[in-house]
């Protein structure tokens, strides 16, 4: 509760400050409600405190929690360097972000389905703010719009599919879900397959799975780059984060029910992603792409739905996490330098700024999942999951995605370091350039010491 | 102590690191500080786990952390200390330093200096990491780790073309014993489920003696070993892996690195014991080696070839003990040989130096003169590995001699050859080298030099060692008190085949009297023929006599391998590019690849940007599904 209370005072205070000409005391108040808020969420590791029976901080919550401060974080400081003085919507921005994180925190740690709806509703109405920020321009319109209106639309199946477990089983509770599911055997009921149904599409097209993936590219490609790296990371994680737990606690008596569904869904979206993703020019959209597809994998855990998947979607998450942050970052810079998020701006990068393309290089490594990166690890971990409940062909069609993944992961990569381009440094603030090799050490560490991770909820 | 004991392998990865991220920006000096105190510091620390393993004996895991955890198969990163991997550690940051110090002086003018002192403090990290790992998961890691080093530091003159052949030699000889090595392992992971050892080895103790299982594994690993260890029929990596600086010769390819299949043997002494086929395998291979070796190296002209065949013939030396259940014995020999080979390593490398780069002994001579520290210290290593009491070599040779008496006399009377052939070509290098005249240029004449002192005081301290080292496993008639067995024993008393140490004071007081009686005259045979006659500079084929032929080219097993296995493999691979590669593989891949690009082209053009599509094709998704789940449950 300290953790909502937290993040919802400190965007106060940040949108106040720019009113009252703070703008400088901006950041610190955000950075400072960020590191406040993961001190309260890590204090109540182990505790499952539960609040007002809407909520349960538990070990699950609080470490998808985290996972998404940090990111919030580098996209803070990313977005400070980057348009503190170009930006006059500076302050409103970061005040939105830190609402979107109560979201965030809402959506990770729900036990009834209101509060689920609240904490999607929450981080969608900031993202599709976030995505209009370029308000001249007509790409971050067009995409802040498609956002709306195809959100509006899958909160209706979300909401119709709670309407109808309720009605069918007369509880918003999780656990009365489940109790019920469990106790009548009831899972032949239409009822709650449709209504199972609808929350799920609801669900899986916050994930940007196919075939509800259809908004990703068009509002991935429009919207600023680095808000791009904000939806692709936390909005998706806090979704898959929301997923898990539904399904986890509410509906596991009814596996049998939806288990194939989260397979047909997983191997379209794998491949949709993945094949798409190799005819695109603009590194943003390809990497739109790629979210898509590793959507594909992650729903590969949750289908398996044994004691490894929430260990298997936090460790994919958090690697998932720290790669796309990075690619991101590095598209944004460059994209803010050139004007352009064509391939082709990767020319020469590796004599431009090594910094840059050798973290973008351990970025695509670990999306692509080769070793010692933590990519290859997450993967490991999904497959695991899955071929420990004998599901080995749907591992065996994952693993041919992977390696198609490589031909466009690598294209950026070769681009930066075998073709000549524009030779000239690119300065990068101090800060900056900490935050690209700290998240580029990350991966590396966590491909290295994967061990304690997997284990951890 | 052993809470820090981490810091044992960490210290040299840091010195690797620094000195790797620094060169070449990083001065001389700066980074030979770095090198020699990384390693220094691990020393140091080592001596207080051996001070603290006098008292009682050490046998701690320190779990770092899990590693690997898949399903029911978890790797933990784990380090085992127990006085076995103690005295390893000691040989590897002790002798470790002294060569580091050494490479000082050595590598002085060369502009990789940095480059090479961030290798050797990788190559002690790794070699750290083979004899402290507590499975043998992590003993592989370390076990390619010091093949890597290895490849990297042969190959350190990467110019030269012959140089980066012998690097990919070395490499590729060691990756077939690899295989053997690393299939024991997934074995181990089938049938133990761990390759912990404290998890293999009371589980492999409930198999029954001879178990087909345990043949295997131990085979397997005692293939990864022959790899390593450079035996028959792996060895001829190791005399071309020469061609790497001298310290790396004397460090990687003497003391350490090719002594890690002896260490892995002893340290699975256990399964071993429960395998008496593999444990014959062992000894009989190990004798033929040590045999062939040494005759190989009594006609050889390079200073440090013969030196190379001797290791391969030691090595053999050591693997006999292995394979007589004498574990005590082969470790005893891989500590002294450490000293006494390291020390002739580096004093060649003194040599080498003081004639400007000159290998061939049969343009040296009388040396002894201009290197009065160098030809002493040598003198003392030829008398150490020729056998001749008190010098260390004598007593580990002794023990292993006696060990082969009780099991085959035909492999002791083989090895007591052996040791007559040792004592043989030693003398004769020695002699060839330090006596006689002067057969060089006169350029080379007159740059003759004493080497600087941080070449010399290695030297004099591993000479130190190499004459009074043997006193750390005296046998029991002379002093009822045989130090390295005792202290061993807590690592090798689980082993039921170890025979109760029958020594036979008959047994020892013969062997001294044979060195007395057969070596000496060897010496004095060696010293008329290469001392006081004139070596010839070159030596005309023709006149040679078959056998010496047959030596001098090595039993001609290079070219065997050439015609009988490169050869023809190559050709294969040829015929395999063309017909597979060329035409199946890649037509398959690329044609699976335009497959792919063309289906992408296609399939980008469903993203049309129209909003009225995606609602339709979300609710197309839906009704499909819906479609699905209800007709599994039969509603219709």
């Amino acid at each position: 509760m300290m953790v909502l209370i937290i993040l919802t005072a400190a965007g106060i205070l940040a949108m106040f400050a720019s009113v009252f000409n703070g703008r400088s005391v901006v950041l610190p108040v955000s950075l400072s409600g960020l590191f406040a808020a993961g001190y309260f969420a890590l204090l109540e590791w182990n505790t499952n405190t539960t609040y007002f029976e809407a909520m349960r901080m538990d070990n699950f919550a609080i470490a998808f929690t985290v996972v998404c401060l940090f990111a919030a974080f580098v996209f803070l400081l990313l977005y400070h360097y980057m348009h503190y003085s170009s930006d006059v919507h500076y302050a409103e921005v970061i005040s939105i972000i830190l609402f979107s994180l109560a979201g965030v925190v809402v959506m990770v740690s729900f036990t009834s389905m209101l509060m689920l709806f609240l904490g999607i509703e929450i981080l969608s109405l900031s993202l599709y703010i976030l995505a209009g920020l370029k308000k001249k321009d007509l790409l971050s319109n067009e995409a802040s719009l498609k956002y709306l209106l195809m959100g509006a639309f899958a909160t209706g199946f979300l909401l119709f599919g709670i309407a109808m477990l309720y009605g069918a089983t007369g509880s918003f509770m999780l656990s009365d879900i489940a109790y019920y599911l469990g106790l009548h055997k009831a899972v032949a009921e239409p009822f709650i397959v449709t209504g199972i149904i609808m929350l799920m599409i609801g669900l899986l097209f916050k994930v940007a799975a196919a075939p509800f993936h259809f908004w990703t590219p068009d509002v991935y490609q429009g919207a600023p780059t680095l808000v791009t790296g904000y939806m692709a990371t936390v909005g998706k994680v806090a979704a898959f984060a929301a997923l898990v737990r539904v399904f986890q606690l509410g509906f596991s008596p009814a596996l049998e029910t939806y288990q194939f569904l989260f397979a047909a869904v997983a191997v379209t979206t794998m491949f949709i992603g993945n094949i798409t993703a190799l005819y695109q020019k603009s590194v943003k959209r390809m990497l739109a792409y790629s979210s898509i597809s590793h959507a594909g994998y992650m729903l590969i855990a949750l289908m398996a739905a044994n004691e490894v998947t929430n260990g298997a979607v936090l460790f994919y998450s958090i690697a998932y996490t720290l790669a796309s942050l990075l690619a991101f970052a590095v598209v944004a810079i460059l994209q803010q330098k050139s004007g352009s998020d064509e391939v082709s701006v990767f020319n020469g990068l590796s004599k431009s700024s090594p910094l840059m393309s050798i973290t973008f290089a351990v970025a695509m490594l670990s999306l692509a999942g080769i070793p010692p990166t933590a990519g290859f690890f997450a993967k490991f971990y999904v497959f695991s999951a899955a071929i420990s409940d004998g599901w080995v062909w749907i591992t065996v069609l994952a693993i041919i995605n992977s390696f198609i993944s490589v031909y466009y992961y690598f294209a950026p990569v070769i681009a930066s370091y075998m073709k000549k381009g524009n030779e000239e440094g690119i300065v990068l603030a101090t800060p900056v350039k900490v935050l690209l090799a700290i998240i580029a050490l990350l991966t590396l560490l966590i491909g290295l010491l994967p061990g304690s991770l997997s284990y951890l909820i | 102590m052993t809470a820090v004991a981490w810091l044992i392998p960490l210290l040299p990865l840091l010195g690797f690191i620094i000195n790797g991220l620094g060169f070449p920006k990083l001065n001389k000096k700066v980074a030979a500080i770095i090198g020699c105190g990384s390693v220094l510091a691990s020393f140091a620390i080592v001596c207080s786990l051996f001070l603290q393993s006098l008292q009682t004996p050490l046998n701690h895991r320190i779990d770092l952390y899990t590693w690997i955890a898949a399903g029911n198969y978890t790797v933990s990163f784990a380090l085992l200390i127990d006085n076995l991997s103690v005295i390893m550690m000691m040989i590897v940051t002790g002798v470790g330093f002294l060569i580091h110090v050494y490479s000082i002086g050595y590598m002085k003018e060369d502009e990789g200096f940095g480059k090479f002192f961030a290798y050797l403090n990788l190559f002690i990290f790794f070699m750290l990491l083979l004899v402290m790992g507590a499975s043998f998961v992590i003993m592989f890691i370390g076990w390619e780790g010091v093949g890597l080093c290895s490849y990297l530091l042969i190959g350190f003159w990467w110019k030269n073309r012959e140089y980066s052949a012998a690097a990919n030699k070395a490499f590729i000889m060691n990756r077939i014993g690899d295989l053997g090595f690393i299939l024991a392992i997934f074995m181990m992971f089938a049938v133990f489920g761990s390759s912990d050892f404290d998890k293999v080895f009371p589980a492999a103790s409930a198999f029954t003696t001879n178990d087909s299982i345990i043949i295997a594994i131990t085979l397997l690993l005692f293939v990864g070993a022959i790899g390593k260890s450079a035996q028959l029929p792996l060895f001829t990596w190791l005399p071309d892996a020469m061609a790497g600086p001298t310290p790396v010769s004397a460090l990687i390819h003497a003391a350490t690195m090719v002594t890690a299949g002896v260490y892995m043997v002893a340290r699975s002494n256990i399964l071993y014991s429960i395998a008496p086929v593999t444990l014959a395998v062992i000894t009989v291979l190990g004798t033929i080696t040590a045999l062939f070796a040494a005759l190989i190296a009594l006609t050889q002209n390079d200073i440090k070839k013969v030196l190379a065949y001797s290791t391969v013939s030691q090595l053999g030396f050591m693997f006999v003990a292995l394979g007589t259940s004498s574990f005590d014995a082969g470790i005893f020999h891989v500590m002294t040989h450490a000293f006494f080979k390291a020390l002739l390593f580096l004093g060649a490398g003194s040599v080498i130096h003081a004639m400007s780069g000159e290998q061939n002994i049969r343009h040296m001579g009388g040396l002894k003169k201009a290197l009065p520290i160098t030809s002493f210290t040598f003198l003392i290593g030829t008398l150490a590995i020729s056998g001749i009491p008190p010098f260390a070599g004598f007593f580990s040779k002794d023990a292993i001699l006696t060990a082969s008496y009780f099991n085959s006399t035909i492999i002791f009377l083989l090895l007591i050859l052996t040791s007559v052939l040792t004592a043989a070509y030693m003398f004769r290098l020695y002699f060839m080298v330090f006596w006689g005249d002067f057969r060089g240029t006169h350029h080379q004449e007159e740059h003759l030099h004493e080497s600087p002192q941080s070449i010399t005081i290695p030297l004099i301290v591993l000479a130190l060692f190499a004459a009074i080292g043997g006193f750390f496993g005296l046998p029991e008639i002379f002093g009822n008190h045989n130090w390295i067995h005792h202290y061993l024993s807590p690592v090798f008393s689980q082993n039921t085949r170890i025979m109760a140490h029958a020594d036979s004071v008959m047994i020892e007081w013969l062997l001294v009297a044979f060195s007395l009686v057969v070596i000496v005259p060897v010496m004095w045979l060696a010293y008329q023929r290469y001392a006081l006659k004139t070596v010839k500079v070159t030596l005309s084929e023709e006149q040679l006599p078959f056998w010496y032929k047959l030596s001098l080219h090595k039993f001609y097993v290079d070219e065997l391998y050439d015609y009988g296995i490169v050869k023809p493999l190559s050709a294969l691979a040829g015929l395999f590019s063309v017909a597979v590669e060329k035409k199946m593989i890649d037509g398959t891949v690329n044609g699976l690849g335009s497959i792919t690009l063309f289906l992408s082209s296609q399939l980008r053009k469903i993203q049309t940007g129209n909003t009225g599509f995606y609602v339709f094709a979300m609710v197309a998704g839906m009704v499909l599904m819906l479609l699905f789940a209800l007709a599994k449950l039969n509603v219709f």
